[in-house]
């Protein structure tokens, strides 16, 4: 989980990301960077998201701590 | 659930694809995103081009031609057939059957059975297990399974989620009692309670298509589509299909004892390149074993996205050899479904334009 971030710096299309920045407010963001969060999701740290929980999630912190609890839960 | 069938095989594939080819490009002025937006996800979900019927063309018009295709090149005799089993969701009316209009047409015996089944993604496999049961009849020798569907009228032309990958198509695939022995595996599961991730909410007797059903609304990730439009939650779809496909075909080998590199393709339903994509990372398939193409070449047209595939990708191959192949349906039901089998050996295994 270390590098979450560059990762998601990497797939919102930006040079580095901050817990507070907004997920519907980068410039590259819509449905289909949603899906390849999900999917990236999926991949690395196998946790399943949905849009209504990214939604929900709003900011860069607010996604890792989803994917920290739902990495507790389903493991 | 596990299932088994003995002593069938399929003797021949034909698959009917409109002329009209539409690039993405020339679509992309629709949706309310930017160009560079759009051919991001072009680049992402493996678009380019699809082809969908010209305006008022149903599965009917589509089957009969490929039906009088066969009839014409001695490739099929009319009194041959003990069954047709169309698999649609888009019949030509909610009474009676399409199969039975489609019987009447072509002056085709009455000593025959005639059954609609509405299944999608899956219906490829679903219109095959038919035909295995019906087979099982004394006097069913052969069997067509009829899969087509004409879902791009039900497409809304500004919704970017699902008009760039749909397709139209028809294909015809004979099913006969084998004079070898031979063994088919199948699994297959439903989930009703996911029935709304694909739908189309009006036109049916619940929500009868009104003027108000048909007013386009945005939703909140910019598209436009009304209750009369076929809708797809990309998300819930997605995760099904990477949480339920893997297990089953690792569940559908083992019972078979067969290993995955014993398997010479895995011919699988395609909603986009991204999914077959991600599918095959999972199973640890190679691409070349599972290919991805065919949205990009004709749009997904639902359950005939597989006899598409078979054509387009092992067409001539299946003509002289015979091969292992997986086969694998998943989307609107939720249903999911896969079968393994020899194929080969055909009489024909071609795609042909209406």
């Amino acid at each position: 989980m270390e590098n979450i971030k560059e990762q998601l710096a990497e797939l919102l299309e930006v040079e580095s990301v901050n817990e507070n920045d907004k997920l519907a407010d980068f410039e590259c963001w819509d449905s289909l960077t949603a899906l390849t969060i999900i999917a990236s999701t999926d991949e690395n740290y196998g946790v399943t998201l949905s849009n209504k929980e990214l939604e929900e999630a709003g900011t860069i912190g607010g996604l890792i701590n989803l994917i920290k609890t739902k990495k507790g839960y389903e493991k | 659930m596990n299932l088994k069938f003995h002593n069938k095989e399929i003797e021949g594939i034909l698959t009917i694809i409109p002329a009209r080819e539409v690039k993405f490009e020339e679509e992309m002025e629709h949706y309310n995103f930017s160009p560079a937006k759009s051919l991001k996800l072009k680049m992402a979900m493996g678009y380019n081009k699809h082809c969908i019927v010209e305006d008022g063309v149903c599965v009917s018009d589509l089957l009969i031609h490929g039906l009088n295709h066969l009839f014409d090149k001695n490739l099929l005799i009319k009194d041959e057939i003990d069954a047709m089993v169309l698999v649609t969701q888009s019949p030509d009316y909610f009474m009676p059957a399409t199969s039975n209009v489609i019987q009447g047409k072509l002056g085709l015996k009455q000593d025959m059975i005639c059954m609609d089944i509405n299944q999608g993604c899956a219906g490829y496999i679903i219109g095959l297990i038919q035909a295995f049961l019906l087979l099982e009849q004394e006097e069913v020798n052969k069997v067509l399974v009829l899969n087509a569907d004409v879902l791009s009228r039900k497409v809304s032309k500004r919704d970017r989620n699902s008009n760039p990958l749909i397709g139209d198509g028809a294909s015809v695939t004979v099913v006969k009692k084998s004079k070898e022995q031979n063994v088919i595996y199948g699994f297959i599961k439903m989930d009703g309670v996911g029935a709304e991730s694909i739908m189309i909410p009006a036109g049916g007797f619940r929500t009868p298509s009104t003027a108000a059903t048909a007013v386009e609304d945005e939703d909140r990730a910019g598209n436009f589509r009304s209750p009369d439009n076929l809708v797809m939650k990309g998300d819930d779809v997605f995760n099904f299909v990477q949480r339920e496909v893997p297990p089953m075909i690792e569940h559908l080998l083992e019972k078979a004892s067969c290993k995955k590199e014993d398997v010479d393709y895995y011919m699988f339903h395609q909603p986009n390149r991204f999914m077959l994509q991600k599918l095959a990372d999972k199973l640890g398939i190679s691409y070349e074993k599972m290919p991805n193409n065919i949205v990009a070449n004709f749009g997904n047209s639902s359950g005939v996205s597989i006899p598409t595939n078979i054509g387009f990708n092992i067409g001539s191959k299946l003509l002289t050899e015979q091969l292992n192949i997986c086969l694998a349906g998943f989307g609107v039901g939720l249903t999911w479904a896969s079968l393994l089998m020899k194929i080969g050996n055909l009489r024909f295994n071609e795609i042909i334009k209406f």
